[in-house]
């Protein structure tokens, strides 16, 4: 059973991965068109026409001119003119970035000297990966990632379960979850330093230091602010899928004796398997990419030493680093605030496949998992 | 029909790439200081009502918009700013190709403070700003400590030690010795204010030596001892909820509402001291080993000419009139509350901290500032939260020290 809304989350999920892999796609056309040339030019060695047939009927087809070609070309030529529109702005909002950003990531470019940087091959990715203050903001954005997709998820999926019951008001109550989305991530983060840094530590106690002031503490901080803030939206999409739950399933196991436990485990669980896979998808990149609330929460801060571990792979004992110096905050200072455009671009990239590979490998896990009824 | 429709798509990619070129004659002058926006906006107007000039007045600073990235967004675009803002070496060594020498101005004579390179003018000192210990009169008079004594650590820890004991023999529990904060977001007051102790304490004005060393990778060891010693005394005196936990806000309201005995903050603070009644001044930091006896007074940013612009005559005048008219006085130091840089300034500016300061001005007591000729992002995102790991007592001062001594050898 497929309806509406699943189709419209699916087909939004695939226009996630059909934007990742476009780059790969630029890449893999012209190494396709070589290729073909290459094939061409042996294959008219050994007469062409005798092994190619059938591989690729219209083009033979047109060769032959057995088909009426002038209007095949004519649809093609047509089919251009209706894509420009979208592909031009495409083009040259995105794809040319991306590749100055890969050919910028190359050079000694500050941002300051564009036309005159210079090429300096792989020296910025050495720099990058020798870097203990890369590293470390790699290992921290993995832990808050699992930490935050771990909570918002269980968090909004409780909520939908919740809204989804016979209830008064529940539309009320989905409004309200869902509001603090419609919230910025810098205002969010100003009020939430309000909150850490003035209202918690006015009740005392254990709180009479701000959370947001204790590296060990802040992370933690960080993901009740963005969970407060996100799990709404999760929620929707989760409400979605239970509402798509059939209720002659759920009846007949009423029937047949389930609990609510067993009900919810072995017959929505499997059902609503879709929303996990965006959910999860959706969740992971805004984690990776997370920059607002942090900065306006925290700055990055506070500071703590290096982890042991750390310190013993880059042989960098006593360095001091800070505790929500996410990547995306990284490349950023790397970035505008130590004029380093180059090796800021460099770690775009780097954080780009990373981010790449990750959520490839979790859409297709999670795709597995996946029934169809 | 194919050659309309190629015909029309050329037609609007000129169209779309003409609207890019914009005009040249309208002088833009690209300022960091959120305060001072509207004022300088309407001297700005009235200037080029006079002169028949176009002038746009554009600020970005403050919270809401990062100068230094904006700034280098505005140099990737076809239209440049004329006038922009530097704040030392730091933006010079990454603007010099775009900034014009300033020699041979008038204005120049006037002031002590103009922005040098090998001897010769580039920057226009936008105003003038200074920091020490602004100390409250009336609490340190209640406790016994003569002002004029504090010029050496010694000094200020017996000081310190009797404003301790002043607060506790009066029960005033929620009083304050010192109003400094370290934590993540105040890494500007450590990294950069509280570290130009080190580079320029004890040292006469211009004297490069301390920061050279720096850049250069190389620790000046006795000094960095010395200037720990000051931080390990601030720290001890300041309370956490100001200096681990403390935002600017809250910092400089423990010091207004007369709660504080010292705060750690320049003479910017004064519109924010709104009420302060006591009696205000600036005492030396006491962060190099001796008799420290000036506090750091600069030029914190500079106007520069951009060197392609196509209204360099305009901007010269532009800058000569702000110098050398009453208007142009008028401007900084009335409307703007701004302590001007000129010495033919006869006004007086407002602020309690602004006047302690311009006192240290007109004696010469003057350290410099080398804060900002560190390399970029060194004193905030490197420097500063090691403070933070002190203040919070995670490392010992033993520890600051050798950390901040890789940092530096890092450099070399």
């Amino acid at each position: 059973m497929k309806n509406l809304k699943s189709k419209i989350l699916n087909g939004l999920f695939k226009i996630w991965v059909f934007l990742l892999s476009i780059p790969l796609v630029l890449i893999y056309v012209p190494i396709r068109g070589i290729v073909r040339q290459f094939r061409k030019i042996v294959l008219k060695k050994h007469d062409v026409k005798h092994h190619y047939q059938g591989h690729n009927r219209t083009l033979l087809a047109l060769e032959k001119g057995a088909l009426g070609s002038n209007e095949t070309a004519q649809t093609n030529r047509n089919f251009i003119y209706f894509i420009l529109a979208a592909i031009t702005p495409y083009l040259l909002f995105v794809i040319v970035p991306f590749l100055m950003g890969i050919y910028f990531s190359f050079t000694n470019w500050t941002g300051l000297n564009t036309g005159n940087e210079i090429f300096i091959g792989f020296a910025n990715y050495k720099n990058i990966f020798s870097s203990f203050a890369f590293a470390y903001s790699f290992y921290r954005t993995a832990i808050y990632s699992v930490l935050n997709i771990i909570f918002i998820n269980l968090v909004a999926f409780l909520l939908a379960l919740l809204v989804t019951q016979k209830l008064k008001l529940t539309n009320v109550y989905r409004a309200g979850f869902f509001m603090p989305n419609l919230i910025g991530g810098l205002v969010l983060g100003y009020i939430w330093q309000f909150i850490y840094r003035n209202a918690l530590p006015s009740i005392g106690g254990i709180l009479t230091n701000s959370l947001i002031s204790n590296p060990d503490t802040a992370m933690g901080a960080l993901i009740v602010v963005i969970t407060w803030q996100y799990a709404g939206y999760i929620m929707m999409i989760y409400i979605a899928a239970l509402q798509n739950v059939p209720t002659d399933l759920i009846e007949a196991s009423k029937i047949d004796g389930a609990n609510a436990w067993q009900r919810l485990r072995t017959i929505t669980m499997p059902l609503v398997a879709q929303a996990f896979t965006i959910a999860m998808f959706l969740t992971l990149v805004t984690s990776f990419k997370q920059y607002d609330t942090v900065m306006a929460l925290t700055q990055g801060g506070p500071a703590t030493t290096l982890p042991q571990f750390l310190q013993n792979i880059f042989a960098a004992p006593n360095r001091t680093v800070e505790s929500l110096n996410l990547m995306a905050i990284n490349i950023y200072d790397s970035a505008f605030v130590r004029y380093e455009m180059g090796v800021g671009q460099a770690k775009a990239i780097i954080f780009f496949i990373i981010l790449l590979i990750i959520s490839l490998t979790q859409v297709y896990y999670n795709k597995k998992k996946e029934v169809e009824l | 029909m194919k050659k309309i429709l190629l015909s029309l798509l050329a037609l609007l990619t000129v169209f779309t790439l003409a609207a890019c070129g914009g005009d040249g004659s309208k002088l833009v002058i690209f300022q960091n200081k959120v305060e001072i926006g509207t004022a300088l906006t309407t001297y700005a107007n009235a200037w080029a009502a006079k002169n028949d000039v176009n002038v746009e007045v554009v600020t970005c600073g403050g919270d809401s918009c990062a100068y230094g990235t904006q700034i280098l967004a505005e140099f990737q675009k076809a239209e440049q700013p004329d006038i922009f803002v530097i704040e030392g070496m730091g933006g010079y060594n990454d603007y010099k190709d775009y900034i014009l020498s300033l020699d041979g101005e008038a204005w120049l004579t006037d002031t002590d403070l103009e922005f040098k390179v090998n001897g010769v003018a580039y920057g226009f000192p936008v105003a003038v700003e200074g920091w020490g210990m602004g100390y409250n009169k009336a609490i340190l008079t209640a406790a016994g400590v003569d002002p004029d004594t504090l010029t050496s650590l010694a000094a200020y820890t017996t000081a310190f030690a009797a404003i301790q004991a002043y607060y506790t023999a009066n029960n005033m529990t929620d009083y304050v010795v010192v109003s400094m904060a370290a934590g993540s977001g105040m890494e500007w007051v450590t990294g950069l204010h509280n570290f130009n102790g080190y580079l320029s304490s004890g040292l006469t004005p211009g004297d490069s030596s301390v920061i050279d060393n720096l850049n250069d990778g190389v620790v000046n060891t006795a000094r960095l001892q010395a200037y720990a010693d000051w931080v390990e005394l601030l720290f001890q005196y300041s309370p956490n909820s100001i200096l681990i936990d403390g935002t600017y806000d809250i910092q400089v309201q423990a010091f207004d509402s007369g709660k504080a005995a010292f705060i750690h903050q320049g003479n910017w603070i004064d519109p924010n001291l709104d009420e302060a009644t006591f009696e205000i001044g600036y005492a030396p930091h006491a962060a190099a080993a001796g008799t420290n006896d000036a506090i750091f007074i600069s030029a914190p940013s500079y106007y520069v000419i951009n060197k392609n612009s196509d209204n360099i005559e305009e901007a010269k005048k532009f800058l000569q009139d702000l110098a050398s008219t009453p208007e142009g006085h008028d401007y900084m130091v009335t409307k703007a509350g701004m302590v001007a840089a000129f010495k033919s300034v006869t006004l007086l500016p407002d602020g309690k901290l602004s006047r302690a300061m311009v006192e240290w001005m007109n004696e010469g007591k003057i350290y410099s500032w080398w804060q900002n000729d560190m390399p970029s992002g060194f004193g905030m995102q490197t420097l500063g939260p090691i403070y933070t790991l002190y203040a919070r007592k995670t490392i010992t001062k033993t520890e600051f020290i050798a950390r901040v001594t890789t940092e530096i050898q890092d450099l070399g």
